[in-house]
């Protein structure tokens, strides 16, 4: 079978399995939240209050909690189905503009994050594997493993303590002072190079294993055998191999964007996609839960998508192999 | 470079001089600019002034509610002037201070404060009671009275919380609950709310030019709001923050000794009337026995307790529950730690161990373990607990849920003993005195509803028919004694309230409900020198 048929094949294979996923993932998103203890309407209510029981049943029909939960999923995928989301019971407006607002600050932080830690995980992880006897290779090794082994939230807050408090360079908290480029660059400073350097040294301890195996392999002996010079060996073709494990991690990464890495926002007080599903929790607030959870659901699927795309393109032999 | 050459050295210079001397007449209007600058861990969730519950909290100093607390817990007037009440409690009538403006100019009226009234009743969830039991709102000229279906005596009280709108404004919007916007917000008080800015985590005041009170020191106040404590400790420190608040609770006590390290700190301590303490589940044996929960109160190490969750910024309680910072608070004994004490009280009420495995049995010859029901947040003292009665020979299995988790399994009874807080508030709230806590007629996320004594029932029932200052001292001490002698609920310690501020700055007023976030602050501080 001609290569292009046969990937083309495969995607269509994964595009009806994402599918069904996702209707699944429809219902069960609608049905987690619910399936909680904790009622919504006590949330709204506050600790201190009494109400009579009326009083609450009206408050739960006006939330539309009192039909039988098949009821409110039916009313749910007709809304879905009109890209209605629903209302907040405590953020006090649409799902979709609450989304459309903390997705919009997250994926600025955490988008800049994932990408300058791909890049440099990919560069520094293939020449650490590559040249694993030398000093740096042991060096970066190393600080990989501490960094990825400390806990986020303690090293961001020793982050804070010494670039923030001490030194002053950065602010404490927020996107900004006040809405302007610079003020911005200046508050997500910090935070994405905190991030960043999470994903890389994870991204390091990844890619410099599968370097680490990938070099002992025939082909890159046959490749030095040819004349070839090592540095082109470790870019064209070591490293082109090595990633492919990479890029299902780094399309996880990207369909978690959207959940946030809550510890950065709690830390440096960030309104991002994190605190918003954190808080949703805790409030049992399901429009905005089943919201969240279905634009990650959607992310993480599609992320899966674009990378089963480019193992595709990286890797012929899952065309035959799907 | 034609241009630059028709520009001649003289001209330069002026433009430099003209430059520079605007420059300097502009930086001392910068510098003018006063703004008082607030820390908190109270997060804005939307900027929806009347929905969100924090926002709900800061706004009652741009929208004043009808009546505050003093520094002593006495009401007193803040949009009110006064108050009077009918013989039969139904009827309350508030008379409007005058000469009071919103930041638009407008007069504040009598229609404003029954409107706001009428509206928190028919839209908002958490004021629902109002919708309940409000059946007539009456205007006339500066008085606005309001009649409720049933006597209800604690009507000044509930008014220290619900922020007056101006007619004007609201009465166009459809759904005042779920209206949001970033500001400003017309008020009445000596600020009103310009931004609330949910991404920089701030919502900034501003001087209300109506304002006819004391004139602020400040043109503005900042208020930022932190995820977590201990960035705001930090920024305390740092020197960028005047002070710190959150409703109901202290400066974090870990956090004290570093600020005042730093030299530009002082500390205002006062005793709160929130507390910690151990909930019993009353419908069950062996809790439903006072002796047992007597040898319980002895069982624990008061001291220890002070000294580890108030780090020595508290006391250990005394058997009346009720704190001293509350109105009415009668001195009862000191609970006391004795384990030795506590196992004769367990012996003598037939608690005895006699396998001799380390715990006693109850009276169908079970060992006693109790189930210790807890929110994540009291771990610490949870396992402090399980290690003092596991010392007297009472087992205890501690089960740490979430909050949702333990309002339900609260209310369906599924514990033994739990731990919990009380509020300021909520020690004022049903018939006063921490009653709404216990009181079995009441539901809530935060209340146990235990007791179905009739004799404290009754008395809760006396406290909510009468608004004689004289019976209600008489029933406070009465609640005090009941919980002295029945021990619904054991007082683990009684804490201060810290709240740092700037030693540059003074006027800091504190009353017991909230704080340092009260009109008497706000108008009251200003620069030391």
């Amino acid at each position: 079978m001609r290569p292009f048929l046969q990937g083309s094949i495969f995607l269509f294979r994964k595009l009806i399995r994402y599918s069904c996923s996702f209707g699944i993932i429809v219902l069960l998103v609608f049905l987690l939240p619910r399936m909680m203890p904790g009622d919504p309407v006590a949330n709204l209510v506050g600790e201190d209050i009494y109400l009579t029981d009326e009083t609450k049943e009206t408050l739960r029909a006006a939330l539309g909690l009192d039909s039988p939960l098949h009821e409110q999923f039916v009313l749910y995928s007709i809304h879905l189905l009109h890209l209605d989301l629903g209302y907040s019971y405590h953020m006090h407006g649409a799902v979709s503009d609450i989304l459309a607002d903390r997705a919009g600050w997250t994926l600025l932080y955490i988008g800049i994050s994932i990408i300058i830690g791909t890049c440099t995980g990919i560069y520094l992880g293939a020449r650490a594997g590559f040249e694993h006897e030398t000093w740096w290779s042991s060096l970066i090794s190393s600080l990989a493993l501490i960094i990825s082994s400390t806990p986020p939230y303690l090293l961001s807050l020793i982050a804070m303590v010494i670039f923030v408090y001490h030194l002053g360079w950065f602010p404490f908290k927020g996107f900004y002072d006040t809405f302007h480029i610079l003020s911005i660059i200046h508050h997500l400073t910090l935070p994405v190079l905190i991030l960043s350097v999470f994903y890389a040294a994870r991204n390091v301890l990844i890619m410099r294993g599968t370097v680490l195996s990938e070099k002992i392999q025939l082909y890159p002996l046959f490749a030095r055998s040819l004349g070839i010079p090592e540095r082109r060996i470790l870019i064209r073709h070591i490293r082109k191999n090595a990633i492919i494990p990479l890029i299902a991690l780094i399309a996880l990464d990207f369909g978690f964007l959207f959940s946030g890495a809550l510890f950065i926002e709690i830390v440096f007080s960030l309104n991002g996609m994190g605190s918003l599903m954190y808080d949703a929790i805790l409030n049992r607030d399901y429009p905005v839960l089943t919201g969240t959870f279905l634009v990650i659901a959607i992310f993480v699927i599609c992320a899966n998508f674009i990378a089963d795309i480019l193992s595709l393109a990286l890797d012929p032999r899952t065309r035959s192999h799907p | 470079m034609i241009i630059m050459k028709s520009f001649s050295k003289k001209r330069w210079t002026l433009v430099i001089l003209t430059v520079a001397i605007l420059a300097c007449c502009c930086l001392p209007v910068m510098a003018e600019e006063k703004t008082l600058r607030i820390a908190t861990t109270n997060e804005v969730k939307s900027p929806a002034f009347i929905g969100d519950y924090t926002l709900g909290l800061f706004n009652h100093i741009s929208n004043p509610p009808l009546m505050q607390m003093n520094d002593k817990g006495e009401l007193i007037g803040l949009l009110a002037d006064r108050y009077e009440v009918s013989q039969d409690n139904t009827e309350w009538t508030f008379i409007i201070k005058g000469n009071q403006f919103w930041s638009d100019g407008t007069p504040v009226t009598a229609d404003d404060v029954a409107y706001s009234i009428q509206m928190y009743g028919t839209s908002v969830p958490n004021a629902g009671w109002i919708g309940e039991t409000l059946t007539d709102t009456q205007v006339d000229g500066d008085k606005v009275t309001f009649r409720f279906n049933k006597p209800y005596t604690n009507i000044a009280l509930e008014f220290t919380s619900y922020s007056i709108l101006p007619k004007h404004i609201w009465e166009s919007i459809e759904n005042p609950n779920e209206y949001t916007s970033t500001g400003p917000y017309v008020g009445a008080g000596p600020f009103y709310i310009d931004n609330v800015d949910l991404n920089s985590g701030k919502v900034i005041f501003r001087q209300n030019p109506g304002w006819k009170g004391k004139t602020p020191a400040y043109d503005t106040v900042e208020i930022s709001w932190f995820k977590n404590e201990d960035a705001a400790a930090k920024a305390l420190e740092s020197g960028i923050m005047d002070t710190y608040w959150k409703y109901a609770a202290s400066y974090p006590y870990a956090a004290i000794a570093s600020l005042q390290k730093t030299g530009d700190f002082e500390v205002l301590e006062k005793p709160t009337s929130g507390m910690t303490f151990l909930g019993f589940n009353l419908k069950k044996e062996p809790m439903s026995d006072i002796a047992f929960r007597d040898a319980i109160s002895n069982a624990i190490n008061y001291q220890e307790l002070v000294d580890i969750s108030t780090l020595g910024h508290g006391k250990i309680p005394e058997k009346g529950f009720v704190p001293p910072a509350m109105d009415g608070y009668v001195r009862s004994t000191p609970m006391e730690y004795n384990p030795d004490t506590a196992r004769n009280k367990l012996e003598k009420a037939g608690y005895i161990d006699s396998d001799k495995n380390g715990i006693v049995e109850g009276k169908d010859g079970d060992d006693i373990i109790l189930n210790l029901l807890i929110r994540n947040s009291y771990a610490r003292e949870a396992e402090l607990v399980k290690e003092y009665l596991e010392k007297v020979g009472i087992g205890v299995e501690v089960r740490s849920v979430e909050d949702n988790t333990w309002f339900e399994l609260k209310d369906k009874l599924e514990y033994d003993i739990t731990l919990t807080r009380t509020t300021p508030w909520g020690m004022l709230m049903h018939a006063g005195w921490a009653t709404g806590y216990f009181d079995s007629r009441r539901t809530g996320q935060g209340v146990l509803h235990t007791v179905d004594d009739e004799a404290f029932l009754t008395l809760c029932d006396n406290i909510l028919g009468t608004t004689d200052r004289t019976l209600l001292t008489g029933y406070a001490k009465e609640v005090q004694k009941y919980y002295a002698e029945n021990l619904p609920g054991i007082p683990l310690y009684w804490k201060n309230d810290i709240t740092p501020y700037n030693k540059e700055i003074t006027g800091w007023y504190s009353n017991p409900l909230y704080g340092i976030m009260n009109e008497f602050t706000f108008t009251g501080v200003k620069p030391a020198t």
